[in-house]
C-alpha cells in the first residue's frame, strides 16, 4: 500500500475546522491524489469543541471510513484547546503538531514537544491583520503546507477561490504569510508527553440506562461542564458596578450569581463566553479578556 | 419563592427548571428564552416539546437539563400531546384520582409551529384545551442547519434559499403565526422576545394563569443562524422591535395592546445590516422590507387604537 497521511484537526464549532480540511481534501484531488474529509461532532454547538479528519493517499482508493485515531499530523486552530482536549493522543512518532498560539516555539515546546515535530504560528494575529476577523482555518493551511507535502499549495488556491469568491485573495494572503511565519522544531525523541488531566465524559452502559431511555435524575445536566467551550472569559470591574443584576438575567446559560459580597459572578464551569453580559451591562463593568488555561 | 436579593429588584426565580449545562450555542437567544419562560412559570408545568434546538441541546441522554415533568414528542405532535395530557388529567379527576394542578406546556420551534405542527396546533386551539403553546421563533430550521422554514423572513439567506447569483435569499415573506392563533378566537395571544426579559416574563404568567389554549410568540435570535457575533443576541432581538419588524403586542379576548410603540420607528436598515444572513440585500430589496414594515405596523397600531 502506498503512502496515507492521516490528518486530525481540533477546533471549536463555528471555527472552520471542516472548511480546513474540505478545503485540504479538495487540493489533493486536484493534484490527483485520494483523499477524504469529515467532521465529528455531537449536538454541542458553535463554541465546542469539534474535531475533523483527513486521509490523503498517493494513488490508491481510500476504503477507511472511520474517525482518525493515530494521525500523523495534528492541527490545533484554538490554543484554549490545548488545555482542554488530549490533542496528542494518537499522534505518531515522526508526526507533526501544528499549533496556532501567540506563544514562542520554544515555550510551547516545554508543554507540547515530543517525538513530533512541533510547529507553532500566531494565525489569530494574521488572520485578525487580513481577514479582519479571528478564524484561521485558511491561516493554518499555510502552516499545514509547511510541515507536510501532502498538499500543495498551487493545488489550494482554485478551491479557497471557489470557496470564498471576494474573500479568497486575502484568504490566500493570510494563508502564505502564515507560511513564512511559522515556525518549526524537530523531533524530541526524548522529551515525554507532559501528564495533564483532561476531563473526559463517562458514559453508563445501555444495560445501566432506565428502560425507554428515561432519564430519573432531574437537572442532572448541571454536571455537564460547558466551560471548555469558552474563548473569552468574562471580567468584573467592581467599581463601575451597581449590582444591578442586568447581566445575570440576559446570561443564556444561568451562570451569573451574585458573591458573598454582591457583585456578580460567572460560573466558569458553565460559562460559554457569549459576552453577551460584557455587551448589555450598561455602566460597562464587564469585559471580556482572553481565556487563559492554566 | 427564592429570590435574587438585591439583584434585579423585581422578583425573579433564582432556580427554575431549566438548568445550566445544556449545550446550546454560545450566546443561544432561544436558549435564553426557555430560561425565561420557565422563571416566569415555575414548578407546577409539564413541558411537552417538539424535536428542534432545544431539545437536542437539552436531553442528550444520560442527562436532562430540566427539573420538571417533560415529555418529548414528533416534530409535529407536541401540541396534540400537549392535549392529550390535559384532557388525561381532567379525566383522572373527574374519576376520583384528584391530582395536583399543572399547567401543561408545549413548546416548539418556528418549523414546528408555522410549517409541521400548525394542524395539530389549530385543531387543539380549536377544541379548547387549557394549555399554553410556546412558540420559540428563530426564522428557519436551526438544528438541522438553517433550512428556510414558513417564518424566515424575506430577502434572508438560508442553506436551501442561499443568495447568490440566481436567488436573492427567501423569496416569500414571514409567515403572520400571531394572526393565525388570534383568528381562532383563543383568549391570549401575546408575542415576545428575551431582550425585554421583563416583559416576556409577564406574559408567560399571564398566559399560563388564563384557562384555556393560550399562545406567546418568541423572537429567539440565533446567532448561529443569523450570522452575528455571540454577543450582539439581545442587541439585535432589540433592533427588530425598535424598527417595527417584531412588534410587541398582546390579544386579550380580541383586544389589542401595543406594549411597546416608540414615537418614531428606526430605519430597518438597523435590524438588517448587522446580520450576515442579510449581508446580500440591495438597497431596492431593503426598501421593499421598509414599506411592508410600515405597512404592517400601521395595521397593528390601528387594531390596538380601536381596542
Ligand atoms: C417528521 C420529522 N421531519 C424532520 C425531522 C428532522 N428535524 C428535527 S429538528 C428539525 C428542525 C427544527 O426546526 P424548528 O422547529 O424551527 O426548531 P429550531 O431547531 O430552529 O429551534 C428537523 C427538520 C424530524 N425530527 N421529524
Ligand atoms: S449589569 Fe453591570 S452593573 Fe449591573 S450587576 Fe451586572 S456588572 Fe453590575
Ligand atoms: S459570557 Fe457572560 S452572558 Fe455569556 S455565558 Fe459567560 S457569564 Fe453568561
Ligand atoms: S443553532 Fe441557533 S437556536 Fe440552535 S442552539 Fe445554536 S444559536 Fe441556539
Amino acid at each position: 500500500m502506498d503512502k496515507l497521511t492521516e490528518i486530525r484537526w481540533h477546533g471549536r464549532g463555528g471555527q472552520g475546522a471542516v472548511t480546513s480540511a474540505e478545503l485540504t481534501a479538495l487540493a489533493a484531488i486536484k493534484e490527483g491524489k485520494f483523499a477524504q474529509a469529515f467532521p465529528s461532532f455531537g449536538p454541542e454547538r458553535r463554541g465546542a469543541p469539534v474535531l475533523a479528519f483527513n486521509r490523503i493517499s498517493e494513488s490508491e482508493h481510500i476504503r477507511v471510513r472511520s474517525a482518525v485515531t493515530q494521525p500523523d499530523i495534528v492541527v490545533v486552530l484554538d490554543p484554549g484547546l490545548l488545555y482542554i482536549v488530549d490533542v496528542t493522543s494518537g499522534l505518531k512518532d515522526g508526526g507533526a503538531l501544528i499549533i496556532n498560539s501567540s506563544k514562542k516555539l520554544v515555550d510551547i515546546k516545554l508543554e507540547f514537544g515530543g517525538p513530533w515535530q512541533l510547529a507553532v504560528v500566531n494565525a489569530t494575529t494574521i488572520a485578525l491583520e487580513l481577514l479582519k476577523v479571528p478564524i484561521v482555518n485558511t491561516t493554518m493551511l499555510g502552516a499545514l503546507l509547511k510541515v507536510s507535502d501532502a498538499i500543495k499549495l498551487d493545488f489550494l488556491l482554485e478551491p479557497i477561490e471557489e470557496r470564498f469568491g471576494k474573500l479568497a485573495q486575502r484568504n490566500i494572503e493570510a494563508c502564505k504569510r502564515a507560511y513564512e511565519e511559522t515556525s518549526v522544531a524537530e523531533p524530541s525523541p526524548t522529551s515525554k508527553k507532559v501528564e495533564r488531566a483532561y476531563a473526559k465524559e463517562s458514559w453508563p452502559s445501555w444495560q445501566e440506562l432506565a428502560p425507554g431511555f428515561v432519564v430519573t435524575e432531574p437537572g442532572n445536566a448541571r454536571s455537564y461542564r460547558t466551560g471548555d467551550w469558552r474563548a473569552q472569559c468574562p471580567e468584573w470591574n467592581h467599581d463601575r458596578c451597581i449590582k444591578c443584576g442586568i447581566c445575570s438575567l440576559f446570561c443564556p446559560e444561568d451562570c451569573i450569581r451574585p458573591n458573598e459580597r454582591g457583585y456578580p459572578e460567572a460560573d466558569l464551569y458553565y460559562c460559554k463566553g457569549c459576552g453577551i453580559c460584557a455587551r448589555e451591562c450598561w455602566t460597562q463593568a464587564i469585559t471580556m479578556g482572553e481565556e487563559v488555561k492554566e | 419563592m427564592e429570590t435574587l436579593g438585591i439583584y434585579v429588584p423585581r422578583l425573579v426565580t433564582k432556580r427554575q427548571g431549566f438548568t445550566p449545562g445544556h449545550r446550546a450555542c454560545s450566546g443561544c437567544g432561544e436558549a435564553l428564552a426557555v430560561k425565561l419562560v420557565m422563571k416566569a412559570l415555575g414548578r407546577n408545568v409539564i413541558v411537552v416539546m417538539s424535536t428542534g434546538c432545544m431539545e437536542v441541546i437539552s436531553t442528550q441522554l444520560p442527562y436532562t437539563a430540566w427539573e420538571v415533568p417533560w415529555i418529548h414528542t414528533l416534530f409535529e405532535n407536541s401540541a396534540i400531546v400537549a392535549s392529550g395530557i390535559e384532557a388525561g388529567m381532567k379525566a383522572l379527576n373527574r374519576k376520583g384520582t384528584p391530582l395536583p394542578k399543572a399547567k401543561v406546556v408545549a413548546i416548539g420551534g418556528d418549523g414546528a409551529t408555522f410549517d409541521i405542527g400548525l394542524g395539530a396546533i389549530s385543531g387543539a386551539f380549536e377544541r379548547g384545551h387549557d394549555f399554553l403553546y410556546v412558540c420559540l421563533d428563530n426564522e428557519a430550521y436551526m438544528n438541522t442547519g438553517i433550512q428556510r422554514s414558513s417564518a424566515t423572513p424575506f430577502g434572508a439567506s438560508t442553506t436551501t434559499q442561499p443568495a447568490g447569483k440566481v436567488s436573492m435569499g427567501q423569496s416569500t415573506w414571514k409567515k403572520n403565526m400571531p394572526a393565525i392563533a388570534i383568528a381562532h378566537d383563543i383568549p391570549y395571544v401575546a408575542t415576545a422576545c428575551p431582550s425585554y426579559p421583563f416583559d416576556l416574563m409577564n406574559k408567560v404568567k399571564k398566559a399560563a394563569e388564563i384557562e384555556g389554549p393560550t399562545y406567546v410568540h418568541i423572537l429567539s435570535v440565533c446567532p448561529t443562524g443569523w450570522r452575528i457575533p455571540t454577543d450582539m443576541t439581545i442587541r439585535l432581538g432589540r433592533l427588530a422591535v425598535e424598527t417595527g419588524v417584531f412588534p410587541l403586542y398582546e390579544v386579550e379576548n380580541g383586544k389589542y395592546t401595543l406594549n411597546y410603540d416608540p414615537p418614531r420607528l428606526r430605519p430597518v436598515e438597523d435590524y438588517l445590516k448587522p446580520q450576515g444572513r442579510f449581508r446580500h440585500l440591495t438597497p431596492k430589496m431593503v426598501k421593499k422590507i421598509q414599506q411592508r414594515v410600515s405597512v404592517e405596523y400601521a395595521s397593528l397600531k390601528e387594531k390596538a387604537a380601536s381596542g
